[in-house]
């Protein structure tokens, strides 16, 4: 039986809670690991093992759902649905996603990381996380 | 039975003396070390000075009854038991204040399984029906011998003179079991809740496991003061037997706990006040494992914290009702 894939937060590091759980959760979705049909643990148990509030998981649920990842139906929890392959996003996204990608590449560079390095690295981590 | 009473007492400053022991190996006095710090210099005089604290109140307690006028004797006994724990917590939380400087940050980084698959209880849960079985088996011992039982039963609850009379009554008579009956109903549902209330870690079935153990010490305790009048049965062997009964829970409950293998609940440090009393309102959970001790506490920012406080309030009114 395979293990069920862990979600990791860490409150110290300045990046709000509610993303870190969405980002964790779309890592999972994207890749696969959480594939249609899944049920994902109640708001309140994900809640208590992460130690956050109740509304914090449950926000970060109903984007994910605005996203079309999950269906949330009162008293059946959050279950992961079939996500037809989004239209390419608008010219505001892209330039919101380059604007990320800018800041992040930047500090990969002040830390010592060539640009082949990190080309390399964004290449492999694209290929892996294909739908 | 002065004798019984100073066993008595050098137990309770025995269990005292023991709790820098019961408790993670990154823990000390509820501050977060690293787990050889205890063999350090700061640890040990710590812990040394905690002790010396402690022997020298329960020493003063025991000289206090033994020098006072047995007649006083019961009057005393809870007074200076209560005395000697008192300036326990005030030497724990002593120790607290000057530990905290060694404090050792605690990652803060959490990690949750996202499976759905049920929190079942374990499966030594249903032992928690022994005690029970226990108060029932007396009380049916009781009901079936009824003459047996004298008119008029001494309700022996003092180390020196009988703490009172009851009649030969239902309440009289099952008062002991009725009570015993809602203590480890409460205790049960307890360990149950700190179960579904706490995060998944391997204290909680070490927890849940004592807290059955309790659970029979009570029962156990309760139908000897409750066949008391039918067997005649003395004061001393009661306490000795939940006294005998009691070490081995606390030693290896003790022993489990220092060693889990899992790291520390990654609680903010910030919301221990006191290094004893949790009080997060952004964490959702209930019950936490202790910091300074054995067990759980309760997420006092956690409104069924004070529920169930109630509900403990209750068992102890109505205990008093049953035992009047």
């Amino acid at each position: 039986m395979l293990e069920s894939p862990q979600i990791h937060i860490d409150p110290g590091s300045g990046v709000p809670a509610v993303r870190q759980i969405m980002d964790g959760l779309r890592v999972f979705l994207v890749e696969g690991r959480l594939a249609p049909g899944t049920e994902l643990p109640s708001v309140r148990r994900l809640a208590i093992e992460l130690g956050i509030h109740f509304n914090t998981v449950a926000e970060a649920y109903r984007q994910l759902a605005a996203e079309g990842w999950l269906d949330l139906k009162h008293g059946r929890g959050a279950i992961v649905v079939h996500r037809a392959v989004p239209p390419t996003p608008d010219r505001e996204r892209t330039e919101d996603y380059r604007n990320r990608l800018r800041a992040l590449v930047a500090q990969m560079r002040s830390e010592g990381i060539s640009a082949d390095g990190i080309a390399a690295e964004l290449r492999a981590m694209a290929e892996m996380v294909t739908q | 039975m002065m004798k019984l009473l100073i066993s008595l007492h050098v137990f309770l400053g025995a269990v005292l003396l023991a709790i820098p022991n019961m408790t993670r190996r990154e823990l000390l006095f509820a501050v977060p070390v690293s787990p050889d710090f205890r063999q350090s210099s700061a640890g040990r005089r710590a812990i040394a000075m905690f002790r010396l604290v402690v022997a020298a109140a329960a020493a003063a307690g025991i000289g206090a009854l033994v020098l006072c006028p047995i007649r006083l004797v019961d009057t005393l006994q809870p007074p200076v038991a209560a005395g000697t724990i008192v300036i326990a917590v005030l030497a724990f939380y002593w120790q607290y204040r000057r530990l905290s400087p060694f404090a050792v940050e605690i990652p803060r980084k959490r990690a949750a399984a996202l499976s759905t698959a049920p929190d079942r209880l374990p499966g030594f849960v249903w032992l928690g029906s022994g005690p029970f079985a226990l108060l029932g088996a007396a009380a049916l011992y009781l009901y079936l011998n009824w003459d047996r039982i004298p008119e008029r039963l001494a309700v022996s609850r003092g180390i020196a003179s009988p703490g009172g009379w009851a009649d030969r009554t239902t309440k009289g008579v099952y008062g002991e079991l009725l009570f015993a009956l809602e203590l480890c109903a409460l205790l049960l549902l307890v360990g149950i809740a700190g179960w579904y209330g706490a995060r998944r870690s391997r204290s909680r079935p070490v927890i849940l496991g004592g807290i059955i153990a309790v659970t029979y010490v009570v029962a156990g305790m309760s139908d000897l003061i409750a066949l008391q009048p039918v067997f005649g049965i003395p004061e001393w062997p009661i306490i000795l037997v939940v006294v005998a009964a009691l070490i081995p829970i606390l030693v290896i409950m003790a022993g489990k706990m220092s060693h889990l293998g899992e790291p520390l609940d990654p609680t903010p440090q910030e919301c221990w006040k006191g290094g004893v009393i949790y009080y997060n309102p952004s964490d959702p959970v209930l019950f936490v494992e202790k910091r300074g001790g054995l067990g759980y506490t309760l997420n006092f920012a956690n409104r069924w914290a004070w529920i169930l406080l109630a509900g403990l309030a209750l068992v102890v009114a109505t205990g008093f009702l049953l035992l009047d």
